[in-house]
């Protein structure tokens, strides 16, 4: 007896104390996770449910990006933001009229309500952040009147606008650079309104409020919502309908052929519960030790089913062919399980290997993701050799009565009969065509992968005819942009005090010397200075200066007379004008190369507006010139662009500078709107902009990063991508040293790594040829691509070398390999592929995305185990065969396994340590060579 | 008993304000604020802070100038520092009985630019100040009440007369009883939410002439706030009416100096 099989055997002795034990089990964690989910303030100790849809996550908390994107967030003021638009395509001036505006104005005044006090603060509120709204009723024009006057007004200061002044307020944004384009489309016809919120996880509320709203009004407004904090909150709430929709439909699916296939309702019940629970154990584990449920955790269930289903599926597939000659239930189970028990825990440490694997990676869901669903197969294993016996040795003898295949030898009648009989010829006699079709398929298939495009969007995981993915196509049409991106530049140039210091006296000796009388009061000046500026070397400039005027100019002011008060009045004035030199941003020749820099970024094509302080100083400076076209423009000195500041700061929203340009004019943010949320539209825009800069900012000592959330999304991507392909070595590595060592060879474990290398291949250049983007979803599934591909190939290699053994050759043996065991792999890939279709109904794509691919990775996995090992295995005989009962390993396969071994090492720590790999290349051949010698003194010794 | 009580404390009360109405406070806190003397003169230091407790500091001289007392003045505001808006001047001739007049000269741009008087709740440079905060809002504006009094102060609500011109609801005035200058102001938003609350911190007496010479804004919707303190006040200098037109605007005139 295996020592393993003492679990099975317990749950075969005693059925009804190990199923008591696992239901148990199973209810103490369901409570341990439904209290402090239900009650989370009477169980502050316990971690109950919580959910986690923001993409931001993928990201730990102390990525420098991330804590760059907070950190400007706060300095400039800005919040993620919900985009309402509006269109009416029946009136002829769009929006723009009577009625429509009232709505509007309606429904921005209501979005200012949609504030709740926060549960952690209770002197604080979230939701809306209402100061910030940008909507005609909450927005200001400045325009010019008749007589050289300015006005700030509203822009719409009342509702119930007559028909007349809904144009002039169309008019009036339309003027303004700011609005034009980015509130008011740029036909004029439809507008938007831009809604800042306290944090995105509010965002689904907010929208479902105005969605409700938006039903009292009656008319032909259409009303869209949108941007990325809705999508991302939207896809969170969606996940769970489809966690329990869709689900429960593949169950009922998978249920339904498992009948079709074992024809015993109380039989097929099993796989059904095995993977209910196993979903429950994992999902409460996750709860239960803090993890949050995020977008990625989600599909944790999704992942765990169908290879718990596998498991199972193995085992009555085997039970159901055998249980007709033997004919009793306990004796059957023996047998099925002494077979099937090292396949079946390799297959389950493969995938879990496979899952696991993404625990190494550098994004926090991916790592959870990974070990859960390793957790889940797992439990699955566990249970299929626990409970699966239990269950069957509590099921009446009576019940199983015609139960099974009908005789092993009538095999016209059996299932497959008539594809086992064409797949034990053709595997057999056309090795020759079936290795052309094979590598004519890898040729195609790297073809394929180097088509790839690396690209996300969170608004297309939602079906194309969502609302909201309707609204993006609606709102992106009309306007510059949904999608919200921050350029900041800063000066990279700061003089030293010192400099300052003599820059300052240089600027007093050059400009006071015209005043009679000049020079000793010019000497007592400069000595002062520089006496203040090495008694206070401390201080910043800003200080000194101050400081230099309070303690001194101010008092030599006061005593002077009226011409040295000229000198001292105009000391001062120096010395601050010498001090703004250092207002970067205040500075018209760095404006204009803004303005530039924005007008190129319009070329792009992909961001559609783009909004600066560079803007504010033009139009202001076109409306203190009387509204003149030609006068938009930065005026020429940096005083005149600070007045026309001042002049901006009149207006009712002053703080609305800050969200540009800091109060001290060292940094300045650009507000990019992008037409397109697709991280590969966000990676050209950033590249465009290195390469202006690079080009043309040398000279201005300016450097540029990026915030926002289209950007985070680029930077998440990008470690996605890195760290999937890295895992996936990895996890490649170890499944063939796993494979090697559990075949004692390593040309065993290259041959049991073809169906999966085949899948991997086959699948991804499938993405690549379709032109499909490589996203977050399609990541993922390479892990479980070589959890299940290789599931056969195990299987079946382990069955045909103890059948080959057991007849002496593989033309023998064949005949028994076309029978069980080839029929439980295409009863699982029927079972598993289409009882995941009620998958593609679902409306979010990932959920498509892993239905369509669940069934094509098992296709590829089961024709390629079933075609190209048996046409291999043909081939290679002599080679696989030569040493029958040797369970010794020959050199040649330490050496691969060392290898292997190391690289799997090093690939890890490159990923955990973030150590470069040529930094590790020394250590690696170091550790080779001592293994390889060792291994060498060891099979020496073996032979002796 | 308690009755009595009641009854002697409901005399009390009428007692108080039989002597003083609230129009007649308003009238008073009005003067004290905005008419001390026949000029004035002071210099203001202003600190405007943000919520992330940004600092923005802006000097200037004003100089007032009353025609009738509790009617028409004239303002001329200088600014000193920083750089930025040196020798930048505002200028207002407040009218009782129609618009103001307002200017804005800047320098830099050499451009004088009358302010159109349709809305003067808006920033006063930046600040948390409003222009209207500068020149005082018409007593006329606004239906009061006294709310209650206590021992230092009359406590007022004013609701505006015209609701659609303003963007509060209703403001509330704690009015020192000695002075009759107005030490705290709260004002309430459309939803009733208190969003801005002035302080008076320090009053000085110059000769008599109360004056607030600190005071604070606090923006609640914003978290930032403005403080001002007025430095050299003086009053009664007879500043010559001509520094008060146009022609001063581009002219820096001797009585802003010192």
């Amino acid at each position: 007896m295996e020592p393993s099989n003492k679990l099975s055997e317990f749950s075969i002795n005693s059925p009804k104390l190990t199923i008591s034990l696992i239901c148990i089990v199973a209810i103490v964690l369901g409570i341990i996770t439904a209290l402090p989910s239900i009650w989370p303030e009477k169980y502050p100790s316990m971690y109950g449910l919580k959910i986690d849809t923001d993409p931001e996550n993928m990201l730990s908390k102390d990525e420098p990006i991330r804590l760059f994107h907070n950190k400007m967030k706060k300095e400039f003021n800005l919040y993620d933001m919900i985009v309402v638009g509006v269109e009416n395509t029946k009136h002829k001036n769009g929006v723009f009229n009577s009625k429509s505006l009232n709505h509007i104005y309606q429904l921005s005044e209501y979005a200012k309500t949609l504030q709740w006090i926060d549960p952690k603060n209770k002197d604080k509120k979230i939701g809306v952040i209402s100061k910030n709204i940008v909507a005609p009723s909450t927005v200001e024009n400045i325009k010019s009147l008749k007589e050289g006057e300015i006005l700030f007004e509203w822009l719409m200061s009342k509702p119930n606008v007559s028909e007349k002044e809904a144009l002039i307020i169309r008019d009036k944004a339309l003027r303004i650079p700011f609005l034009n384009d980015t509130m008011v489309s740029k036909d004029g016809k439809a507008l938007a309104i831009y809604l800042p919120i306290s944090s995105k996880d509010m965002s689904y509320k907010i929208s479902q409020a105005l969605e409700n709203k938006i039903k009292e009004f009656s008319g032909d407004d259409e009303f869209h919502i949108t941007g990325l904090p809705v999508a991302n909150d939207t896809f969170g709430v969606e996940m769970f309908k489809q966690m329990f929709s869709t689900g429960p439909m593949a169950m009922v699916m998978i249920f339904i052929l498992l009948f079709w296939f074992f024809k015993k309702f109380i039989l097929i019940l099993s796989p059904m519960i095995l993977a209910g629970i196993s979903v429950t154990y994992a999902m409460s584990l996750l709860i239960i030790s803090g993890n949050t449920v995020h977008i990625m955790s989600s599909m944790i269930p999704i992942f765990i089913m169908p290879i718990a289903v596998l498991d199972s599926v193995h085992l009555l597939s085997e039970f159901f062919d055998k249980y007709p000659n033997i004919k009793d239930k306990k004796q059957t189970l023996k047998e099925v399980l002494k077979e099937l028990y090292w396949p079946m825990l390799y297959t389950s440490l493969t995938s879990t290997a496979g899952f696991a694997s993404l625990a190494l990676t550098p994004i926090p869901p991916v790592q959870v993701f990974g070990i859960f669903v390793g957790i889940g197969v797992m439990l699955a294993w566990f249970f299929t050799i626990t409970f699966i016996p239990a269950y069957i040795m509590l099921i009446p003898q009576s019940m199983l009565e015609n139960f099974g295949a009908k005789t092993s030898s009538d095999n016209k009648n059996e299932s497959f009969g008539s594809i086992l009989k064409w797949l034990n010829q053709f595997t057999y006699h056309k090795t020759k065509t079936i290795f052309t079709v094979a590598i004519v398929m890898m040729i195609v298939a790297v073809y394929g992968i180097t088509k790839i495009q690396i690209n996300d969007n969170p608004v297309l995981w939602f079906n194309y005819d969502h609302k909201i993915r309707k609204a993006d196509r609606v709102l992106n049409s009309h306007f510059g942009g949904t999608y919200m991106a921050y350029l900041t530049l800063e000066s990279t140039k700061e003089n030293t005090v010192a400099q300052f210091g003599i820059d300052v006296k240089n600027s007093w000796n050059k400009s006071l010397v015209h005043f009679n009388g000049i020079r000793p009061i010019l000497k007592t000046l400069n000595e002062n200075w520089s006496s203040y500026i090495k008694q206070n070397s401390l201080m910043t400039k800003s200080q000194l200066v101050d400081g230099f005027i309070e303690n001194y100019l101010e008092k030599q002011l006061d005593q002077a007379d009226d011409d040295s008060y000229e000198i001292f009045d105009e000391a001062l004035s120096l010395l601050e004008l010498e001090k703004s030199k250092e207002d970067t941003f205040k500075q018209p020749e760095i404006l204009n190369f803004m303005s530039d820099l924005q007008s190129y970024l319009l070329t792009t094509g992909i961001v559609g507006k783009s909004n600066s302080i560079s803007d504010i100083v033009k139009t202001i400076h076109r409306e203190l010139r009387n509204s003149d076209d030609k006068e938009y423009k930065i005026p020429k000195s940096s005083l005149a662009v600070a007045q026309c500041l001042i002049t901006y700061q009149n207006s009712h929203r002053p703080q609305d500078l800050w969200h540009l340009v800091t109060p001290d004019y060292k940094r300045t943010s650009i507000w990019l709107q992008l037409n397109s949320g697709n991280n590969k539209d966000m990676v050209k825009v950033s590249k465009a902009v290195d390469e202006f800069m690079a080009k043309n900012a040398k000279k201005y000592h300016l450097k540029h990063n990026w915030f926002g959330l289209t950007y985070i999304n680029v930077m998440w991507q990008d470690k996605m991508v890195s760290g999937m392909l890295q895992a996936f070595l990895g996890s490649f590595l170890v499944v063939f040293i796993m494979m090697s060592v559990l075949f004692r060879s390593t040309l065993w474990g290259i041959l049991s790594m073809i169906p999966l290398s085949i899948t991997i291949a086959f699948i991804y250049g499938m993405v690549g040829l379709l032109g499909k983007d490589y996203d977050m979803p399609i990541a993922l599934l390479s892990s479980l691509t070589l959890g299940l591909a290789v599931d056969f190939a195990i299987h079946f290699l382990v069955r045909a070398r103890e059948t080959v053994i057991h007849y002496g050759s593989w033309k023998l043996a064949k005949q028994e390999m076309f029978q069980e065991p080839t029929r439980a792999i295409i009863r699982n890939l029927i079972v598993v592929a289409v009882g995941f279709t009620p998958l593609l109904t679902a409306t979010l794509i990932p959920y498509q995305t892993v239905g369509v691919f669940l069934a094509t990775i098992l296709t590829i996995a089961g024709i390629s185990t079933l075609v190209f090992i048996p046409a291999l295995i043909k081939v290679l005989e002599p080679k696989l065969f030569f040493n029958k009962n040797s369970k010794k390993m020959t050199y040649s396969s330490h050496v691969v396994i060392i290898l292997s071994s190391v690289s799997l090492v090093v690939i890890n720590l490159h990923q955990l340590l973030e150590i470069s790999f040529m930094a590790m290349m020394p250590q690696a051949m170091i550790a080779t060579f001592v293994l390889l010698m060792i291994s060498y003194f060891i099979s020496k010794k073996g032979r002796n | 008993m308690f009755r009595l009580f009641i009854i002697f404390i409901t005399l009390l009360n009428t007692s108080f304000t039989k002597g003083v109405t609230v129009q007649e406070i308003i009238k008073r806190a009005n003067l004290a604020s905005y008419y001390q003397a026949n000029d004035g003169k002071s210099h203001v230091k202003m600190k405007i802070v943000d919520s992330q407790k940004r600092v923005r500091k802006r000097e200037f001289v004003i100089l007032r100038r009353n025609i009738k007392k509790g009617g028409d003045q004239q303002y001329y505001v200088y600014f000193s520092r920083p750089t930025d808006v040196r020798k930048m001047v505002f200028l207002v001739h407040k009218h009782i009985k129609k618009d103001d007049d307002r200017w804005l000269y800047l320098p830099a741009l050499d451009l004088v630019k009358r302010i159109a008087a349709t809305d003067k709740r808006t920033s006063f440079v930046g600040s948390d100040f409003l222009y209207e905060d500068v020149s005082g809002r018409g007593i006329k504006a606004d239906h009061h009440t006294l709310l209650k009094e206590d021992e230092k102060y009359y406590i007022i609500s004013s609701t505006p007369k015209n609701q659609k011109s303003v963007e509060f609801s209703k403001y509330m005035l704690w009015i020192d009883k000695k002075s009759f200058l107005p030490m705290k102001t709260e004002y309430f938003d459309k939803s009733g939410k208190k969003y801005r609350l002035v302080e008076a911190l320090e009053v000085k007496d110059f000769n008599g002439f109360l004056t607030i010479t600190k005071s604070k804004v606090h923006n609640l919707d914003t978290g930032g706030f403005t403080e001002l303190e007025f430095h050299k006040v003086k009053y009664n200098l007879k500043i010559k009416s001509k520094v008060f037109t146009e022609r001063y605007l581009r002219r820096t005139p001797k009585e802003v100096r010192r």
